[in-house]
């Protein structure tokens, strides 16, 4: 269990909380033919989570002191490029079309996750790319993002 | 009509051709899920819910939701079958529910028996799918007649008592579990109020309307949440696979498993029905059972066939088992179901009480294809184990970027926005720390997809009772229910402070 994560995480959602209940006094009160209105669920709902926050918030005080333990090392670095690739893959999704935005993210992506082979790479990715393409759009009917305009294909 | 009637027409929809073929691509994928690293059943059947939908898109809308649910829940109680070959071949389990079946399925393996533990994991599994699903068929019709009395206090009260029973013994602390229930509950309050068609907390974005979409936030935390949590623990397999020989078990090791699997089978079935217990507490106390009982306890943890037999029974009929709650009352008990569950909103198909009455072709053809299913896994899983035991080999390189895609696929395929898709990437990253801290992720999802339906009997009941809300506590029945919810969360505290032991469930 980690101490700061805990806390961090309690005030976060404590303002979460604070938030739906202050959230939830702008909407109408009465819906026509209830004694209930809109409000009332949302507005519980934060108060319930603003008392278990705080309730976590107490407990951190209580957690036994942490053994230095040796801290894991994470992989951040192929971490955050394959979530950047992600992002710019979602982001550039409908601009440059779905076929050369996933062939783009798987391509980067199988490098990310260990360089060579480039070839397997290149066939992977591009198998892949078109043959959902061609699936989803052509046999299944369905809508996907084609290639650009741009490109005069 | 009685239940073997009502069986009866379940079998003639169960074995329309075009349902056959989704039962099979179901059970085949979800062996596939099993076995692969990374992903467990929970992600598996969230990242398919997409890929369903545009398959099913061209049949009619009953027809449609009945393939889908059938597919869909192969992936689930197939997952159970597949868990079972990496814990023997390669020690490590495929999914949490398996984790038991490493302690004599490694040494099995080791002692050159792999074949016969994976064929002896393959029959119980099989038995236990029968087993829980004669359950399903006699306890279905009974269940469901007394949920149709409950009035809208009384259904409140007992998905309150749903909510309670997964949080109660979900992952390590009940405060963070309370807190993931009701972050959930709050999310599903994001958009259009469907009683009174009042905005809330849209901040007029128009992508907010319909709500946050449930299948966006179940792919992001679950599937993205692993493999995130994949990269980042460089969380790869990398032990000696063992070989497997002979895989058609001796009678004396279909003698000694026998009891193992009856046994399993039946705790499992009971550990299914409760919800929030699931089947990695099942697997679980099927194999404590077995090692209490045995003659020759010293034995488990060498390769004692029973210490396979009975958990990977009990983790079958676990699967079984939680879908009664599911069907009958519309309580997920587990966070499978749950994205089960929001897999038949989506399809406009909601299931409670009503399912059997205004859904018989769906309730019946689900429960007659879970026979045919399970017949199919067994053939699959017996001459085709070694088979599947290659994919261990699949290297996480493709697999992981692949995951990626897919779950992007899917979610643009049936919401067609960014904003879902940016959502879906921050879903991941934020399940993948909170899970990681203990913060656990079924309940959050069982919030979401219970909201609508909580708020709805909430303020259904208010209405009656003019706004009293002592309204709870003077039905009987309710009151059982929110007692029992109470005493859910409660118990375990009081025990944990005595300093007791108090298994958790961990999905």
């Amino acid at each position: 269990m980690s101490k700061t994560f805990d806390r961090f995480a309690s005030l976060i959602f404590l303002v979460l909380g604070v938030a739906f209940v202050v959230g939830s006094q702008n909407i109408s009160a009465s819906a026509y033919g209830s004694h209930v209105g809109p409000n009332i669920f949302p507005m519980g709902l934060g108060s319930l989570l603003i008392l278990l926050s705080l309730r976590l918030f107490y407990e951190t005080f209580t957690y036994k002191q942490e053994g230095k333990k040796e801290k894991e090392k994470l992989d951040y670095k192929r971490f955050l490029i394959i979530l950047v690739g992600a992002l710019l893959y979602v982001l550039l999704l409908e601009e440059i079309g779905y076929v050369i935005s996933t062939f783009l993210f798987l391509f980067v992506g199988f490098q990310t996750m260990q360089k060579g082979k480039w070839l397997n790479s290149v066939i992977i990715s591009g198998a892949f790319s078109f043959g959902v393409y061609l699936l989803y759009v052509e046999v299944l009917d369905g809508t996907l993002p084609g290639l650009p305009t741009w490109l005069g294909l | 009509m009685s239940a073997f009637d009502y069986l009866l027409n379940g079998f003639a929809t169960a074995l329309q051709w075009q349902n056959i073929i989704f039962a099979f691509v179901g059970v085949l994928i979800g062996t596939v899920v099993g076995v692969l690293p990374g992903i467990g059943p929970i992600s598996g059947v969230a990242l398919l819910i997409p890929v369903t939908a545009s398959l099913t898109s061209g049949l009619p809308p009953e027809a449609a939701a009945t393939s889908a649910i059938i597919l869909l829940a192969g992936v689930y109680y197939g997952a159970m079958y597949g868990g079972s070959t990496t814990s023997i071949l390669l020690n490590t389990p495929g999914e949490s529910s398996s984790v038991v079946t490493v302690l004599d399925g490694y040494p099995m393996a080791k002692q050159g028996r792999a074949g016969v533990a994976l064929s002896i994991a393959a029959i119980g599994s099989f038995f236990a799918g029968l087993v829980s699903l004669i359950g399903l068929v006699f306890l279905a019709e009974p269940l469901s007649e007394v949920a149709l009395k409950l009035s809208p206090a009384d259904e409140f009260s007992l998905m309150i008592l749903g909510l309670c029973a997964l949080s109660g013994l979900a992952g390590k602390s009940v405060t963070k579990a309370l807190m993931m229930t009701v972050f959930g509950l709050l999310i599903a309050t994001i958009g259009l109020d469907n009683v009174s068609g009042v905005a809330r907390f849209t901040f007029d974005m128009p992508e907010l309307y319909s709500g946050l979409e449930f299948l966006t936030i179940a792919v992001g935390v679950f599937a993205l949440g692993e493999v995130f949590k994949t990269i980042l623990e460089r969380d790869v397999n990398e032990g000696e696979i063992a070989k497997i020989s002979r895989i058609i078990p001796t009678k004396e090791d279909l003698k000694e498993s026998a009891g193992p699997i009856l046994r399993g089978s039946l705790v499992g079935f009971f550990k299914g029905i409760v919800p929030g217990s699931g089947a990695t507490l099942a697997s679980f106390l099927a194999y404590l059972l077995e090692k209490k009982i045995s003659k020759t306890p010293e034995k488990f943890g060498k390769g004692a066939i029973a210490g396979v037999a009975a958990p990977e029974s009990a983790n079958n009929a676990a699967s079984g088992g939680a879908m009664i709650p599911l069907l009958t009352l519309g309580i997920p008990g587990t966070g499978t179901t749950a994205v089960l569950m929001g897999a038949l909103i989506m399809y406009n198909v909601q299931p409670g009480p009503l399912l059997f009455e205004d859904h018989p072709t769906i309730a019946w053809g689900l429960i007659a294809s879970m026979f045919i299913g399970n017949v199919m896994l067994l053939i699959l899983n017996m001459p085709l184990v070694k088979v599947f035991a290659k994919l261990i080999e699949t290297p996480p390189k493709y697999l992981i970027p692949m995951i990626v895609a897919i779950s992007v696929f899917g979610v643009y395929a049936v919401r067609v926005s960014v904003f879902d898709l940016v959502l879906l990437l921050l879903c991941g990253l934020v399940g993948y720390f909170l899970a990681k801290n203990d913060f656990p992720m079924a309940p959050l999802v069982l919030g979401l997809v219970l909201g609508p339906m909580i708020e709805n009997n909430l303020r259904r009941a208010l209405t009656t009772s003019n706004g009293d809300f002592s309204i709870f506590i003077e039905k009987p029945v309710s009151l059982v229910f929110l007692i029992i919810a109470v005493l859910w969360i409660t118990v375990p505290l009081i025990m944990k402070m005595r300093g007791k032991k108090v298994i958790v469930n961990e999905e």
